[in-house]
């Protein structure tokens, strides 16, 4: 069925409001964020909004859902790409680096968010976590001599770098976490994994 | 590029799809080992173990997780109200 040129319109203008929402998320903090920031900033009306969106809670939902995935496709694209740890290491900080504000506000923020918002905030770590139980069980599933448990592992590396970028403010304050770390990061990580499996 | 409709992963490659039959609208993860499609009572404990084994979640908490999420996608929807699990949490 073809599209009226109102309903391109109101799609139009739909998607204009969830990229400035995005944007102001990203610069002031998603639970700081008034509706009439993003209405100002898109330059439409208070009203336009909730014609959109049931409530700025629902809007909070759709947006993270929308850059959710974006993310999680992202890290998805480059980890295919991944034959070794330290390569999908760097992929996912790849991922996080083009999205870096918004991702901060989430790892600052996502359990104060409406309840969609923490799904897709779970999503975003499963393709991680896919991806990084693929390889690592490639690189070290029939060597793994560490006895530490997958899970551990993923969370110690999560652990890191939301860390890092949560405190984002004392280590980077330019506000390019990823950019400056992630060569530092992925080394001391992977030295730590292998010397642990060294000595035992 | 095509998502898989019942668990959302992308498929780029004929190695993501069952049996390698990019016809399919699943995933490998979601196919069985004859090609068939997982029921929803397989993928809903496949999702709630890979919660567990890859992020260490409570077993609960992967469990509601794992409903939630499933529930967005398209091969589960209306799933929910026939099998509105009491799911003993
Ligand atoms: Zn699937």
């Amino acid at each position: 069925m073809k599209k009226t040129v109102r309903e391109l319109q109101k799609e139009q203008t739909k998607e204009l409001l969830l990229k400035t929402a995005y944007e102001v998320f990203s610069k002031k903090g998603i639970m700081n964020t008034r509706v009439s920031d993003i209405a100002q900033a898109a330059g439409v009306s208070h009203g336009t909004i909730f014609v959109h969106f049931r409530s700025l809670e629902a809007m909070i939902e759709e947006v993270v859902a929308l850059y959710g995935q974006k993310i999680a496709m992202r890290t998805h694209v480059l980890a295919q790409s991944s034959g070794s740890l330290s390569d999908l290491l760097h992929a996912h900080l790849g991922g996080i680096m083009e999205f870096e504000p918004f991702y901060t506000r989430l790892v600052i923020e996502n359990r104060l968010l409406p309840p969609g918002a923490r799904d897709s905030w779970i999503s975003i770590q499963s393709a991680v976590s896919f991806h990084f139980s693929l390889v690592y069980e490639r690189e070290f599933g029939h060597n793994d001599r560490s006895g530490i448990l997958l899970h551990m592992l993923f969370n110690m590396w999560m652990g890191l770098v939301h860390y890092y970028l949560q405190n984002g403010d004392l280590f980077a304050p330019e506000g390019n976490v990823i950019g400056r770390y992630q060569d530092i990061l992925v080394d001391s990580y992977l030295k730590l994994l292998k010397g642990g499996r060294a000595e035992k | 590029m095509k998502l898989c409709i019942a668990c959302g992963m992308p498929m780029t490659k004929p190695a993501d799809y069952p049996l390698g039959d990019e016809s399919k609208d699943y995933c490998i993860y979601c196919a069985r080992p004859d090609g068939s499609m997982q029921s929803y009572p397989e993928k809903l404990e496949g999702t709630t173990d890979f919660l567990i084994r890859t992020q260490g979640l409570d077993r609960q908490a992967a469990h509601a997780a794992a409903i939630r999420t499933l529930a967005q996608l398209p091969a589960w929807q209306g799933i929910q109200k026939t099998m509105d699990t009491p799911s003993g949490d």
